[in-house]
């Protein structure tokens, strides 16, 4: 009998010791952060992270629509994806008093209409979308507007995001439009518009656009300015422009969705990350723009002035964050699925 | 001369299958973070792979998913594909029906419906939820498989067992399954491929706790997938390649 | 127990339980009403397969059918004779060339896709080498073209057709050739009317385990191909993902099912005619 009582602690010990570990279920891109600070994490708060991966927004807002219990602790839905989120109560409402570091971003960032007040979100990277050339075939200067693509000598050597929302919200705005429109009108235009620019695309890609470019294949097309920055180590003659019309700003932010077991590990991970010497070695890994102001001072002036990565005050003036369309998506996509098929 | 042909087709082929192989084997010494253009040698990502424990965790993972799941497809699957063959049952036909649909059903498809059955019965998702669904997928590649074999069975030499007075199940064992052998083998190895590389059932029909090997991968394109994959690719590939050799060169002492 | 039961029984638990069942959900969910917040509404309609019915889906569908065609037809020409010359290898080094056939296709499919790149780019391998030797003065566009893409669904599928075709062929009985040759027959002649339909269970195999799931790949093709257009799989992929129209990508499946199993009793009726015997039983 005290053989039995012995072998069942023993067993049962690992799995009791196990079950007293503070955990955190992180859901998030694959290298989308420093994985050095997860072990500093670790060490500092005593709680595991467990780290699983999406490649996409859709894919992940797809899954936290199903699972509804015991689903991950700290999710990072983009922008819009927030507000479709927070609409169908899948986010919950952040604790403000547990988020002592977050005084460290930066105002203008904050209390977006896809989030008023940051209730359920906290921006953790950000960028823009816009144009992107190879200065070596295209001369930077003659490129001022979205329009500028369309221009034939560019034919067959362009390149387009693989996204309904991005390519939409690109050729919406040459014509003067928002880019987060719901005007059928206006989106069949831009539909017909780009119908014009097809012929010429070399390839769509919303994976990693900057590898097109790097491997020749494409000249000029719509990128994110951190994949330019990046790229642009690699070859120099890559360069971001801002378009007249404005480029498309969006932002990555920490949520917990309602889903969360260890939402309070959930609050003590999103704050620890707003810590200004952790969020300097994640932004500097990934090679997006950092919200976090005093991460920023402590940037190495090369990439704090990359205008690629971090737009001033004139260009973020003129551009406009990716929102939510509620039902116009199914407008956008009939159209998407038109110009995928001609 | 007829020889020669054939050994030229058949390196001919090896070399198609491979020539991308030693592609991605050499990239795992690219010296840079994202690019598909070489930028300089370097062995560091060998020594990063070593110490990056979530993704040999997640490799781990993947392995003992794709192990089990083959094995309990290729057991089920030739009990099937022998059943649907031989026997005549209500739902024969309707059965290798749904074998087919699931073999075409996008991944995707799958994968959601999967989900929202397992959260239907009340199954907690995670890793037996994630084993369940691989051999879903992988079950209708070694029902084929095996039947094709089955199919073109010489009929006589089973009911000669019968009449010999052996058992369904004797003669299962003795007889048909030592026909079927190559067929199971292949049906074992292509589940195993199929499951050490699936990305979208995998996303989702597994949990927070148990993470594999492709999803990682997959997930790593947004920022460019760094050549310590390619390295991890490269020393599997390598002790894939060692095993059968050696278990070759074995064999062939024990033969001779 | 007995093994008869046994095996039925198994064989229909599991094919209801995992395969029935989330399939007969997909089936409902494409009767009901979108929710694009969410995931369906339960609210009857016939709305879904009214959409269906547009010419964007019936070049989606042409798209895919053919892609899949033609993949199956380029990977059983290159996986029959590959099959056939490594049936007649002797037995010891037969195993080990299998394996070793088999043994790439253990590295993540991405990674291999990227070196398929790597290898096709404009500044790739290939055209580095033909550039450098003089054979030509332009690179060779093939990356982005329906060359590249079928060139990178060959390779991902030919497994899934070689060894069918090999588990078919290999129990092949050579005297079977060595008679009919001995009796004045020529090679093609053996070929087609003795090899052929010995083998056909074994083609049939793998050409549908190459056919049916390339109807549903598009990340491949798209990666090679430069994602200009629709196929199957983004199609449906974007009704669950981008729009949360879950019954349209439903309604799609379905159909997708339905015109496999037309294409499926095509065949079978035409192979019937023909006098191949063994599926006729199920068809």
């Amino acid at each position: 009998m005290k053989k039995i009582a012995f072998l069942l602690v023993v067993l049962l010990l690992p799995l009791a010791l196990h079950a007293a570990k503070s955990e955190v279920y992180v859901f998030n891109w694959s290298e989308y952060l420093d994985p050095a600070v997860l072990k500093t994490f670790e060490k500092e708060t005593g709680i595991r992270v467990k780290y699983s991966t999406y490649e996409s927004n859709e894919a992940m807002f797809a899954k936290l629509k199903i699972i509804r219990k015991n689903g991950y602790d700290v999710v990072f839905p983009s922008t819009y994806f927030v507000e479709r989120m927070r609409k169908l109560n899948l986010l919950k409402p952040l604790d403000r008093s547990l988020l002592t570091n977050l005084k460290n971003l930066d105002p203008k960032l904050m209390n977006k209409p896809y989030d008023p007040g940051n209730a359920y979100s906290i921006p953790y990277l950000w960028g823009s979308s816009a144009i992107g050339v190879n200065a070596k075939y295209v001369n930077p200067a003659t490129v001022t507007s979205f329009n500028d693509l369309w221009n034939p000598k560019y034919k067959g050597k362009l390149l387009l995001m693989d996204d309904v929302r991005d390519v939409f919200a690109m050729s919406l705005r040459s014509l003067g439009y928002s880019g987060n429109d719901t005007n059928p009108e206006h989106i069949k235009a831009a539909y017909l518009k780009l119908l014009k620019l097809k012929p010429g695309v070399k390839v769509f890609n919303s994976d990693s656009p900057k590898q097109p470019f790097l491997n020749n294949e494409v000249t000029i097309g719509q990128i994110w300015g951190g994949e330019i920055y990046q790229a642009a180590r690699e070859n120099p003659n890559l360069v971001y422009i801002y378009p007249k019309e404005g480029a498309t700003f969006w932002a990555d932010n920490m949520a917990i969705p309602a889903s969360a077991r260890n939402a309070k590990n959930a609050h003590a991970f999103i704050n620890f990350m707003l810590r200004p010497d952790i969020a300097k070695r994640n932004c500097e890994y990934v090679g997006y723009a950092t919200p976090n102001l005093a991460a920023q001072a402590l940037l190495d002036p090369k990439t704090r002035g990359s205008r690629a990565v971090y737009p001033d005050a004139k260009d973020f003036a003129k551009g406009e964050f990716q929102a939510d369309v509620g039902s116009a998506i199914l407008i956008y996509e009939k159209y998407w699925e038109m110009l995928k098929t001609r | 001369m007829r020889r020669a042909l054939s050994y030229g087709y058949l390196v001919f082929v090896y070399l198609f299958l491979y020539v991308p192989i030693v592609v991605l084997v050499v990239y795992s010494f690219n010296d840079t973070k994202f690019s598909t253009n070489w930028q300089g040698f370097t062995l560091s990502w060998y020594g990063k792979l070593l110490t990056d424990g979530p993704l040999m965790e997640a490799f781990a993972n993947s392995l003992i998913v794709a192990v089990t799941s083959s094995t309990i497809a290729t057991v089920l699957g030739t009990l099937a594909a022998f059943a649907i063959y031989r026997y005549r049952f209500i739902g024969r036909k309707i059965s290798f029906s749904f074998i087919y649909v699931s073999m075409m059903s996008p991944d995707i498809v799958m994968g959601i419906s999967l989900l929202m059955f397992f959260i239907l019965v009340g199954l907690s998702i995670g890793a037996t939820t994630l084993l369940l669904a691989h051999i879903t997928f992988c079950l209708p590649f070694v029902v084929v498989t095996v039947y094709a074999r089955v199919s073109g069975f010489d009929s006589h030499i089973i009911d000669s067992a019968k009449d010999l007075g052996a058992t369904e199940l004797g003669m299962f064992r003795h007889v048909v399954m030592p026909m079927l052998m190559p067929a199971i083998i292949a049906g074992w190895l292509l589940s195993f491929t199929l499951s050490l590389d699936d990305v979208v059932v995998s996303f989702f029909t597994t949990g927070p706790s148990f993470e594999v090997l492709p999803l990682k991968i997959y997930s790593m394109v947004r920022l460019g997938i760094k050549p310590e994959i390619n390295a991890l690719s490269a020393v599997m590939f390598l002790v894939s390649l060692v095993t059968v050799t050696m278990a070759h060169l074995m064999i062939a002492k024990e033969n001779k | 127990m007995r093994f008869r039961n046994v095996a039925v029984v198994l064989t229909l638990v599991w094919i209801t339980l995992f395969v029935a069942v989330p399939y007969l959900l997909v089936v409902l969910f494409s009767f009901l009403t979108p929710n694009p917040a969410g995931t369906v509404t339960y609210t009857f309609t016939l709305e879904s397969y009214r959409q269906i019915f547009s010419p964007v889906f019936l070049t989606v569908c042409k798209s895919s059918f053919t892609l899949a065609l033609g993949t199956s037809a380029l990977t059983l020409l290159v996986a029959y004779p590959f099959a056939f010359f490594l049936a007649r290898i002797p037995e010891n080094i037969r195993r080990t060339l299998i394996l070793l056939m088999i043994i790439p296709f253990w590295t993540s499919s991405l990674i291999r896709t990227y070196a398929l790149i790597i290898l096709l780019k404009a500044n790739g391998i290939i055209n580095s080498f033909l550039l450098s030797a003089g054979w030509i003065d332009e690179p060779l566009g093939i990356l982005y073209t329906q060359t590249a893409v079928f060139i990178g669904l060959v390779y991902t599928l030919l497994p899934f057709m070689i060894l069918p075709l090999y588990a078919s062929i290999q129990k092949l009985d050579m005297r079977l050739i060595e008679a009919s040759r001995d009796l004045g027959a020529r090679g093609w002649h053996i070929f087609f009317h003795i090899v052929l339909p010995l083998t056909m269970p074994g083609i049939i195999a793998g050409s549908t385990m190459v056919f049916l799931p390339a109807l549903g790949l598009f990340y491949i093709p798209d990666l090679l191909g430069g994602a200009r257009s629709m196929l199957m799989g983004n199609f449906i992929k974007d009704q669950f993902l981008t729009t949360g129209n879950w019954p349209l990508g439903s309604a799609a499946s379905v159909l997708l099912t339905i015109l496999m199993f037309l294409m499926l009793g095509w065949y079978f009726a035409v192979s019937r005619r023909a006098n191949q015997g063994d599926m006729k039983e199920l068809a």
